[in-house]
């Protein structure tokens, strides 16, 4: 209300107002941690400016990119990174017989989001090094732009040449974009309270006892885990970009419906859009791309993985959980097929999949779904061990729910809302597009009664990847 | 924007409308048959209501009550004689029954272990162990003429007070127009049951930015005090039961007291034991029991915990009855 009706004629007015939002949001978590954004913000406004003034002096302006990527990844390696490498050379050395005491390691927090706006700010910098972009003199809109509440924690992680010029520019209030803005909303919160809380205790329940449990149950585990982290996580993004539009602002997608994917290099192109994007543009394009020898680019792939693995968090399980994305995306870059399915999407002109496609979407969802062993186990033996304990206790039992809920809830849940995903699969910023009225307001019922019958203020409702 | 005002709050109202009937159809609020004082000052509820008790968000559980004339959750009247032989059960929700259907209650399942036999229910939710007393006192007449009585004891939640007080207020409240609304309202009565609209009555109640204590899945255990804080809690207990016994009396020769040793202090027990006062425990039947006595989603007793009740009640009277 204020946003549109007390500040509606003057811009600086609503972006002041989105950063005491912002800030206010962010520092009710711990407003010690504003400062880390509030450095990040001048420093990189600043770098900016002086990257532009040198664009013509070449090697001026990447001294001053690499103060920027040097702060940056000096903060996220500081606050994520620090422990995990003392920790990870102490246990180099003792492999090798030197026997050292791990007196370095810290009590450190990470604050929440870190490795999201480092990056989003460290895109500015690189758009500006790369003549995408010109710096802003506006220091309230450039901390509006990294500071902006609806993604500051957990993405999308947004290009300057994207966000920047919605905050500089003037907004008006348009229809359209405020409902779309509030279906996607609700159907964040779907996804987020409905699938993803409620698959949240099994999951635990079973990653927690995996050594008590056969394999019929392990499978569930990870089953579950993949809708889990979907659910959050595009919950998650869905109510951001909804929130956004309700400002006038589109931020970019994040998820097109990646459990549709007919191979990896198509999951890749569906899952975490912004994440994989940022890495092309700043990370792998920079490095050559494909367009170097064959050799070289099956590195830079390798690379890409590895260092997107890491970017999750400060364990092996996550760079582990990189390389098998690359092992399973290199051999369909080789073979050519890894911009295949760009542009369209399963069953893009029938009602039906195809055989071949439904074998391929399948096949996807279970190499996919067995990385996540990796991503979602507390270290890499436990991962190991999980693996170990399906081979070995190949067995089935029915599984109990740890409330003694029933099973059969869940599945059906699961099946309707997988169903449903592929009704609206070529459209994931409209999830409600459906011709009659009648319809709409029959699912926007539908969607508010299921999250009352899978309510459960028992439930931990943190997002998974806040701690990222 | 005023377009956009305009349609969004239509829409909330529409939604809730449809959000409203599907509640209705399929019967997801539960219902909580009203209560009052009665001219003796026991609370209990309004006789002659029938209806669904629901529990859990998705049904997980769905029975009916009656209530007899005489207030309580039975499938028969209570109607004690001198030439019968009637069996009283007194206690809180765990008697009440509103999480079985009432025709298939513990009563009725002692019954039938028990031929010539009539058990009347007086269950209560949230009733203590002084109101138990209290209303053993109030309808002397009737339980004069009742051969066994059988008190529901539960050690953590029954000994907060020594004497009874009928809560005039909490009736008042009740009957007033938010709670008339939220009875009405299924969908209120249903969000307030699944616990969605707690964040709002917080809010309402200036308690939104209070630190909450984390529901988790948690059961009725109770957090293990200090053994020096443990003391005295069990002191004020062993207090609050010696004085309502004081006010209200206690006829040992047909009175016993149901609980769990596991979870009653070593203290009451010890009093129990040299004041000669009788005690049920069910703690080893529950131990031995190879399948779960409780509810998904609440710790009642489940059907298979109420037949294991009624066997021990059963194997009491008639163990009793030999000695006699």
């Amino acid at each position: 209300m204020l946003y549109w009706f007390v500040f509606k004629k003057n811009l600086k007015y609503q972006n002041l107002l989105v950063i005491i939002a912002s800030y206010i949001f962010y520092g009710w978590w711990d407003w010690r941690f504003l400062f880390l954004i509030i450095f990040s913000t001048l420093l990189d406004f600043y770098v900016g400016q002086q990257i532009f003034k040198n664009l013509d002096e070449k090697k001026k302006a990447k001294y001053w990119l690499w103060l920027s990527v040097a702060c940056n990844v000096g903060l996220l390696g500081f606050f994520k990174y620090y422990n995990f490498f003392i920790d990870s050379f102490v246990d180099m050395f003792s492999a090798f017989g030197y026997e050292m005491k791990s007196t370095w390691t810290l009590r450190i927090i990470l604050p929440v989001g870190i490795s999201f706006y480092t990056f989003q700010t460290m895109s500015y910098s690189f758009d500006i090094y790369y003549k995408k972009l010109k710096p802003t003199k506006d220091v309230v809109s450039f901390a509006a732009f990294v500071a902006f509440f609806p993604q500051l924690v957990a993405g999308p992680i947004e290009r300057a040449s994207n966000l920047l010029s919605q905050i500089t520019n003037t907004r008006t209030f348009k229809y359209e974009q405020a409902t779309s803005g509030l279906k996607l909303i609700l159907w964040g919160f779907f996804k987020k309270l409905v699938i993803a809380d409620s698959l949240a205790p099994i999951v635990d329940d079973i990653f927690a006892n995996y050594g008590t449990y056969p394999a019929s149950t392990l499978i569930l585990g990870v089953v579950l885990f993949s809708f889990q982290v979907y659910g959050d996580f595009s919950g998650y993004t869905d109510i951001a970009i909804g929130t956004a539009k309700l400002f006038g602002i589109e931020l970019m997608s994040n998820f097109k419906f990646p459990n549709f994917s007919r191979n990896v290099a198509e999951y890749w192109q569906r899952w975490h859009i912004s994440l994989s994007t940022w890495f092309r543009h700043y990370l792998y394009i920079p490095m050559g791309g494909s367009r170097v020898s064959k050799l070289k680019s099956v590195r830079n792939i390798a690379v890409i993985f590895l260092v997107s693995g890491l970017w999750h968090g400060a364990n092996w399980t996550f760079v582990f959980w990189g390389a098998i994305h690359a092992l399973l995306y290199i051999p369909i870059f080789l073979m050519g097929r890894n911009r295949l399915y760009a542009d369209n999407v399963i069953a893009e002109n029938s009602w039906l999949p195809s055989i071949k496609e439904i074998g391929q979407v399948l096949l996807t969802f279970i190499l996919v779904t067995f990385s996540r062993i990796f991503f979602r186990s507390p270290s890499i033996s436990d991962a190991f061990n999980y693996i170990n304990q399906i081979t070995t206790n190949f067995a089935y039992e029915a599984y109990v729910h740890p409330m003694g809920y029933r099973m059969l809830d869940f599945y059906v849940l699961l099946g309707i809302f997988t169903l449903y995903e592929y009704l609206i699969r070529k459209d994931e910023r409209s999830p409600f597009k459906f011709k009659y009225a009648a319809v709409r307001l029959f699912l926007y019922a539908l969607v508010i009664i299921s999250i009352l019958l899978f309510y459960d203020d028992g439930v931990n409702r943190s997002f998974i990847y806040f701690q990222f | 924007m005023k377009k956009f005002i305009l349609k969004t709050v239509l829409y909330i109202v529409l939604i809730l409308l449809i959000v409203e009937v599907i509640v209705r159809l399929f019967h997801l609020y539960t219902e909580d048959p009203p209560r009052f004082i009665d001219e003796y000052g026991v609370e209990k509820r309004v006789p002659g209501h029938k209806g669904y008790a629901v529990t859990g968000n998705r049904n997980q559980n769905y029975s009916r009550f009656s209530i007899n004339e005489a207030g309580y959750n039975s499938h028969r009247e209570f109607l004690p004689t001198a030439d019968k032989f009637e069996v009283a059960i007194i206690g809180d929700s765990f008697i009440q029954g509103f999480h079985q259907d009432f025709d298939d209650s513990i009563g009725k399942k002692t019954e039938a272990l028990l031929p010539n036999t009539e058990v009347y229910e007086y269950g209560y939710d949230g009733s203590d162990f002084a109101s138990h007393l209290y209303l053993i006192q109030a309808y002397k007449e009737d339980f004069d003429l009742i051969d066994e009585i059988i008190i529901y004891f539960n050690y953590d939640v029954h000994l907060e007070r020594g004497e009874y007080e009928p809560n005039y207020d909490r009736i008042k409240m009740l009957k007033s127009t938010p709670f008339k609304i939220r009875d009405n309202i299924k969908i209120l009565a249903y969000g307030s049951k699944i616990g969605v609209l707690e964040p709002l009555k917080r809010m309402i109640t200036g308690k939104a930015f209070e630190e909450t204590k984390p529901k988790g899945y948690q059961t009725n255990e109770i957090e293990k005090e200090d053994d020096e804080a443990q003391k005295q809690i069990d002191l004020q207990r062993l207090a609050n039961f010696k004085r309502a016994i004081n006010l209200y009396g206690f006829d040992k020769n047909k009175t016993a007291l149901m609980l769990d040793s596991r979870k009653t202090s070593k203290m009451l027990l010890n009093y129990l034991g040299e004041s000669g006062i009788t005690y049920i425990d069910y703690a080893n039947d529950f131990k031995q029991s190879k399948k779960s006595t409780t509810l998904i989603y609440d710790w009642h007793w489940n059907n298979h915990g109420r037949s294991v009740i009624a066997k021990t009640i059963a194997d009491y009277i008639e163990k009793k009855d030999k000695n006699n």
